[in-house]
């Protein structure tokens, strides 16, 4: 499996040396590194190209890719180009208190989309690039689950 | 654990039924203490937590409404019903939802059961920050320089205090309607969004203003009292390292309170007790500047998340003692002079993002593995495979450790948080573990601006970290289709994998 990559955060990394991974309940992806000489245990989740992995309390997006997947991914991407509509979707449940944008407006990147309000916290949605807002999903006072679609930016 | 030995159980239990008036860890702590007593525990529950932890730990469970906390555990009149379903003789409220809440406590007692909780006219002076603050003053007790009446207008008079100020709610608490302010132009345009946050959070738009102390740390004094007078004050603890004024970590004794200090904390707390007609348990809180000055903050006059810090230095269960005063038993001498040994501290595992600003974090808990061993207590209010509701308070667990003192408090916490495996969502524990590395804490040098002075967004992922979740995911990957090998076969299963991706690729 040499043609495989590993990426952290849109970086290659280079998987350390020595180890291995031994599970200890392997259905909820508790587990330990093992290297003989120190055990770090770690929470592994996910499955085909996207895994988590949690260590030291701290949960580590991973992509694991073949180099074909790697190929077919790329081709799509350049397939989609640049204009394609993005979907924002709900990223936590929660209760849609303000909405700030009307389809039609032209928005900035980080500008406040609306906002979610989930265990008694106020959460932004900001737009991820400046562009031109298609069609807003949700209105004030809605409760939504994780997922759910919010708003189309083109 | 040093649990006391000459605290004796009551010779009958205070009550026959207890309605525990919340949910998550709060609750089974409280119902801990039922079993303890031989009483027996109801839960209350709303549709979001009908498969809750708390609901099947408890002999029976009522429904009080839809999963909107205005509609069920806010409810004075769902909370009373299913008191009066259940047959419950007192109430307790646990934390937080109705447990500072006067009409609650006055029903409660209306209705011919006992609040587990000081007296209703307690909770409504002390309630109001404001009266509070005149109180303590009246009592000799240092306060923050600030206002003792409502900020009037635009606040005109201000500036006298020097700027930064800090403007809060007087029917606040827990961060809501706080607002720093670090210069006069600011000042217009803070008052009002602090206005608007107190009317929308305690329907009360009154705020007042104080001036802010900084450096400082936020040391609180533990209170239990009787009913026929007795006091018992048992002991401080230092909860400075906090964001946005959310406490994430408590240790008692403080590191930065001397013996001298330490008197002088006591000493007020038992004037702001004294000041009003006071029973159960509650808590004074204090800032303390560079200089070892105190000035009070408020009372709390409810049972503290961090209650179990002072459990494990004194020995004393907080919450028996509070089922058992509001039954009208006298504190014994045990309880009055207990001795406080050792250290202890206390980490908070909030469903939160550390490395993403706290954001709330909720989702899935799939695995969840808490440490134990010696030393090690944890109240938790979920376990694998929960839903995480949205409504309410991300708090999942609290870990305690107690130890001979705080070097090795520390690296008995240490040892718990690499025992500790949650997964299926962010939680706080990173940030825990990166504490107990951090030589300022190590020193006991901190203050509450530690967290966003020190941690800001977290680190960055360093390359060890990244490196071993590389090779853990690649691993994974491999093994993917292969059933979990048994022992027996391990070698032929790594075999297995290695033709299987032969195969693949």
């Amino acid at each position: 499996m040499s043609e495989t990559e590993v990426r952290i955060g849109g970086e290659a990394v280079e998987p350390a040396d020595g180890w291995r991974l031994d599970w200890a309940d392997h259905r909820n992806g508790t587990g330990l590194l093992v290297n003989g000489e120190r055990v770090i245990p770690v929470v592994v989740e996910g499955g085909g190209s996207e895994w988590t992995v949690t260590i030291r309390g701290r949960r580590i997006p991973v992509t694991v890719r073949t180099w074909r997947e790697r190929l077919m991914a790329e081709a799509e991407t350049s397939a989609r180009g640049r204009i394609a509509p993005v979907a924002l979707k709900a990223t936590l449940p929660g209760l849609v208190v303000a909405v700030r944008v009307a389809p039609g407006d032209e928005v900035g990147e980080g500008d406040s989309l609306l906002t979610i309000e989930a265990m008694k916290m106020q959460n932004e949605v900001r737009a991820p690039r400046a562009a031109h807002v298609a069609s807003v999903a949700v209105t004030a006072g809605q409760v939504v689950a994780t997922g759910a679609e919010l708003l189309t930016l083109e | 654990m040093s649990l006391r030995t000459d605290i004796t159980a009551p010779s009958r239990p205070p009550f026959k039924r207890v309605l525990v008036a919340n949910r998550g860890e709060i609750a089974i702590r409280v119902m801990r203490a039922c079993r303890e007593l031989g009483i027996s525990p109801v839960a209350v529950y709303s549709d979001a937590d009908a498969d809750a932890l708390h609901v099947r730990r408890a002999d029976r469970a009522e429904r009080i409404g839809p999963p909107a906390p205005g509609e069920s555990y806010l409810s004075i009149e769902a909370v009373l019903d299913a008191a009066r379903r259940s047959g419950a003789q007192a109430i307790h409220p646990g934390y937080g939802f109705l447990s500072e809440n006067h009409a609650f406590a006055r029903a409660v007692e209306g209705a011919g059961l006992t609040f587990i909780g000081p007296p209703a006219a307690t909770l409504e002076m002390l309630g109001d920050k404001l009266a509070a603050r005149r109180s303590a003053e009246a009592a000799g007790v240092p306060t923050v320089p600030g206002t003792t009446v409502a900020v009037d207008g635009d606040g005109p008079d201000l500036a006298r205090l020097g700027f930064p100020i800090m403007l809060k709610a007087a029917a606040g608490g827990g961060g809501r309607g706080m607002r720093r302010v670090d210069s006069a132009g600011d000042l217009g345009d803070a008052l009002a969004s602090a206005r608007r946050e107190a009317l929308s959070a305690f329907g009360d738009e009154t705020v007042y203003a104080e001036r802010v102390v900084s450096p400082a740390r936020h040391v609180e004094v533990q209170l239990l009292g009787d009913r026929h007078g007795a006091l018992a004050v048992l002991g401080e603890r230092d909860c400075s390292v906090q964001r946005r004024h959310q406490k994430l970590v408590e240790e008692s004794p403080s590191p930065a309170v001397d013996e001298a200090t330490r008197a002088e904390l006591f000493e007020s707390a038992r004037r702001v007790a004294g000041a009003v007609e006071f029973h159960n348990a509650a808590t004074v809180e204090f800032l303390l500047d560079e200089d070892g000055n105190h000035f009070f903050l408020e009372m709390n006059t409810r049972l503290q998340v961090e209650h179990g810090v002072t459990e494990l230095v004194t020995g004393v269960d907080m919450v028996a003692w509070q089922i058992r005063v509001a039954a009208g038993e006298p504190l014994p001498p045990a309880v009055l002079d207990a001795p406080r040994s050792g250290h202890a501290i206390e980490v908070r595992i909030y469903a939160e993002d550390p490395y993403a600003g706290f954001a709330p974090a909720p989702g899935r808990v799939t695995a969840w593995l808490m440490p134990d061993g010696p030393g090690v207590r944890v109240d938790a209010g979920v376990e694998s495979d929960t839903d995480l509701p949205s409504e309410y308070d991300p708090l999942l667990a609290k870990v305690l450790v107690h130890a001979a003192d705080r070097p090795a408090a520390i690296a008995r916490l240490r040892r718990a948080l690499d025992e500790t495996l949650i997964g299926g969502v962010q939680t706080d524990a990173g940030f825990h573990r990166w504490l107990v590395d951090h030589p300022g804490f190590a020193a006991g040098r901190y203050d509450t601006s530690f967290v966003e002075r020190e941690w800001g967004r977290g680190p960055a992922l360093g390359a060890e970290d990244s490196a071993l979740a590389a090779a853990a995911a690649l691993q994974a990957r491999r093994t993917e289709r292969v059933p979990s090998p048994t022992p027996a076969d391990t070698g032929s299963a790594w075999g297995r994998i290695g033709r299987e991706e032969a195969l693949r690729e």
